[in-house]
């Protein structure tokens, strides 16, 4: 995840990275409707595809936090739909947790998000991450885990 | 008379003085702490203190330290060496135990074949100004080492200082030090009166320091006992924790890590305090560990300080600082382990090496 | 739980003279083969655990103010010295003020101690005297004597005594503390030395957090940054927690390296702030990892987030009884997704 890779041509304007997690049975595949479907969305995002949100240790989320990612975007089945029963559910639990401590050691709560889309929901998932980009894209860069050098 | 006097308000002058050919470090407090920091403004500095929490090899032998920084662009990698390794380095106010830690950890880092090249340039170009110690803590047992200790004690620096309560006794030391007490000529002379006090504080300084350890047998007794009982029983409540070796001035392990900055594309390779107190520390590839339990590695600590220490230097590897004791959480004494460790000193007179 | 405020240090007398006797039986009737307690420390302001296997050492063990290390600590993972040449688990009889027990119990739903081979020697504790903030605060004064009569800590060192009101120099985690003795449910085999408590659920309004929590982000990451910037790495809060008990720390991880391990202010936050994600409903808040600490850095902030958030959302309080399923070892259907980003 160097940030070489993901560097973009810089426009006049700052677009913010962000780095989201999708579980394979339905947030990717939300992502690929999105896709195929022709629905636009900025493209500041970058996918991982898990195999369940219940796979996401959090310290995915801090690692992404400190090697500069701007955003984090979370997205899993929703609550019943897991193909694993209830890896979502054990998840979310522990994502609650990771967001609290998060805003609560002042890391703002925009840059980091959870939420639920399914397969069938391209157009809710292309809504969704051009509502995140804007979030992070007002708070500006991720500076806060940079190294004093 | 070689002797000067220095005010104690004159204080500030001496670093404004110093500090235009040195980095000038001195004990200050931060939040509680007395910490070795470098001085910009002079009114930080605290020379009332016991003695710093974390000891001024701090200074030498950082938390942590950068080897080299390196970039990379694209396909090319640049590596910096460090380039602040000329810099003049004055450590102010340095209590005398912690003056010979730096004669320990010279001994160390000067080793054999391969020498610290960062730690013995910084040595050398490192001036230290100690102050006698007058308030030991009850903790303190440097009287009880092989190096003369003593509250004191002013083999080790190059300059030292007594504080006689208004005014500090300035005594050069070292060729270095005469140097830079005839450059400071507004210093005033000091008279028999002052000298007189100065010996009197110091042995009421020697007065005050209670506790008295035999360990002039201690390496001999330590050589037979590396399966003694007695490791378990003084590892017992040990938390494993790093205080006593992060803390200790004459510690000197370091792990090695590569610290990489992934938001500029830059990284650096640097050196931190380790300790032989983690489970990691000793733990190899394989997956196989030497020092398994809290019991190795306890014992490691002392056995390297009261044994390998003599065998391999023919010095103590210890200062008398007392760090170690009044820090442990758990307050495993220092003093009652080797009081215990003395105390089996008949026991191996059987010849029957005891077996755990 | 209010109660009237004693004279403490008869208090504790009393206790400790219980709790010999106490100790003392449960050695003699061979009910368990080890006692854990606390013995006087050689320095002032400590206190040393002690194992204790003969009936001739009871009488090292003590009771005061100073007893700060969460005992739980020495049963998880079991010590090579509590099992035996047939490889049997020890019997161990462990002194436990309210925190004790609670990491106790905690552990035991965790399935980390057995209750079969544990103990619990409850007792109602006063609180535990927040050493860090003594010493520092006398400064470079050395303190050679510490005692606490009535309302008052004195503190005596040479040419100097400084009397201190007792419930300011509490730990500040003892001050919000609501379980000090042992909760009865615990059926860990307990025995009580004094009063004993019926607890399934704790109130608190969490008042202490509002003022740091209405704070700004950038405020709130001054503040930890300020707070942890003494921090010199020697994992004695990690090593004092008795639900610290991982074989491999995720800061000594090193394939692969999640975290740094070096002294850079982001490093050692991370470090915190993950150690703090794992005691997520496991914090029992016994502040042993502050009384440990070298440098006197008090994490009570973060230990009492831990508490509030698992006891807003998921009404878990840790340690209290054996019967409740520990928040992050389960899920529910209806869980709260409040901080979840909706549609709108």
């Amino acid at each position: 995840m160097n940030k070489a890779v993901v560097e973009s041509k810089q426009d006049e304007e700052w677009q913010p990275k962000i780095i989201a997690f999708l579980c394979n049975w339905c947030s990717y595949a939300g992502a690929d409707l999105a896709g195929v479907s022709r629905i636009q969305y900025p493209p500041t995002i970058r996918v991982v595809r898990v195999p369940c949100s219940g796979r996401i240790n959090p310290f995915f989320i801090i690692k992404s936090l400190i090697d500069g990612w701007d955003g984090v975007v979370v997205s899993g089945c929703h609550p019943g739909d897991c193909h694993y029963i209830s890896g979502n559910l054990v998840a979310r639990r522990r994502f609650a947790i990771v967001k609290e401590l998060l805003d609560f050691i002042g890391i703002e709560p925009d840059r980091v998000h959870f939420m639920w889309a399914s397969a069938a929901e391209g157009e809710l998932f292309a809504v969704m991450i051009r509502k995140i980009s804007e979030l992070v894209k007002k708070l500006g860069p991720n500076k806060k885990f940079e190294k004093k050098w | 008379m070689k002797e000067k006097i220095l005010k104690k308000d004159q204080v500030k002058q001496l670093h404004e003085d110093l500090s235009r050919y040195y980095s000038f470090y001195a004990p200050t407090k931060v939040k509680g702490n007395i910490v070795f920091k470098k001085i910009t403004n002079p009114e930080d500095i605290e020379l009332e203190y016991l003695n710093s929490k974390i000891p001024p090899k701090e200074i030498l032998f950082p938390r942590m330290e950068t080897l080299f920084s390196y970039k990379i662009d694209e396909k090319n990698i640049e590596i910096e060496p460090r380039t602040d390794l000329e810099e003049k380095i004055l450590i102010f106010g340095v209590r005398p135990c912690d003056a010979y830690s730096f004669s320990l950890l010279e001994t160390f880092f000067n080793f054999g074949q391969f020498k610290d090249d960062l730690f013995m340039k910084k040595k050398e170009n490192t001036v230290v100004i100690g102050l006698a110690c007058n308030t030991p803590r009850a903790t303190c047992f440097c009287t009880s080492l092989d190096y003369n200790g003593h509250p004191h004690r002013k083999d080790d620096v190059d300059i030292f200082l007594t504080d006689l309560g208004e005014n500090y006794l300035v005594n050069p030391i070292s060729e270095t030090g005469k140097a830079i007490i005839d450059k400071l000529a507004w210093l005033s002379e000091a008279n028999n009166d002052d000298l007189q006090k100065a010996e009197e504080l110091s042995k009421k300084a020697e007065s005050l320091i209670s506790t008295k350890l035999d360990l002039q047998h201690t390496a001999e007794i330590l050589d037979p006992s590396f399966n003694h009982p007695l490791w378990k029983e003084v590892s017992e409540n040990c938390l494993g924790c790093g205080t006593c070796t992060f803390l200790c001035p004459t510690c000197t392990c370091f792990d090695v890590v590569e610290d990489v900055d992934h938001y500029n594309n830059r990284g650096k390779r640097v050196r931190i305090w380790d300790t032989c107190q983690f489970c990691l520390y000793t733990l190899e590839t394989s997956g196989h560990n030497p020092r398994n339990t809290k019991i190795e590695r306890c014992r490691n600590r002392v056995l390297h300080k009261f044994n390998y220490y003599p065998k391999n230097y023919d010095l103590i590897g210890c200062v008398g600082c007392g760090r170690c004791i009044h820090l442990c959480p758990v307050n495993n004494d220092l003093r009652e382990i080797i009081k215990k460790i003395n105390a089996i000193k008949n026991e191996n007179k059987k010849e029957e090496v005891v077996v755990a | 739980m209010v109660k009237q405020m004693g004279d403490i240090q008869a208090e504790n007398v009393e206790i400790e003279k219980k709790m010999r006797e106490v100790a003392r039986s449960l050695l003699i009737e061979k009910e368990v083969d080890v006692i854990i307690g606390y013995a006087r420390g050689t320095v002032p302001l400590s206190s040393s655990p002690i194992f204790i296997k003969n009936v001739e050492d009871i009488d090292s063990l003590i009771w005061d103010n100073l007893c700060y290390v969460n005992l739980a600590r020495y049963v998880v993972p079991p010590l090579t010295e509590f099992v035996d040449n047939e490889k049997v688990e020890l019997k161990v009889g462990i002194v436990s003020k309210g925190c004790v027990a609670r990491a106790l119990i905690h552990l035991a739903k965790e399935k980390q101690v057995d209750p079969e081979k544990i103990k619990i020697i409850g007792i109602p504790c006063n609180g535990v005297v927040n050493r860090r903030r003594i010493e520092k605060e006398l400064g470079e004064k050395e303190v050679l004597e510490i005692s606490v009569s009535n309302d008052q800590v004195i503190v005596k060192g040479k040419d100097f005594e400084e009397v201190l009101p007792y419930q300011d120099y509490l730990n500040e985690l003892c001050k919000t503390c609501k379980v000090k003795s042992p909760p009865m449910s615990s059926s860990l085999s307990d025995v009580i030395v004094g009063e004993s408590i019926e607890i399934s659920s704790v109130e608190d309004d969490f008042s202490d957090l509002s003022e740091y929590e209405s704070k700004t982000p950038e405020e709130k990451w001054e503040v930890i940054t300020e707070l942890l910037s003494d921090c010199t790495r020697c994992y004695a809060c990690r090593e004092a927690c008795p639900m610290c008990y991982c074989n491999l720390c995720f800061v000594d991880q090193n394939k692969p390296i999640w975290f740094g391990k070096t002294s850079e202010m982001s490093d050692i936050i991370v470090f915190h702030l993950v150690r703090a994600m794992h005691m997520a409903g496991r914090c029992v808040g016994c502040g042993a990892c502050s009384s440990v600490c070298p440098m006197g850095i008090d994490l009570k902030l973060i230990n009492r987030k831990l508490e509030k958030i698992v006891k807003e959302r998921f009404d878990f309080t840790a340690g209290l009884s054996l019967d409740v399923m520990p928040p992050m070892m389960t899920q529910k259907m209806e869980d709260s997704e409040d901080f979840m980003l909706g549609e709108h």
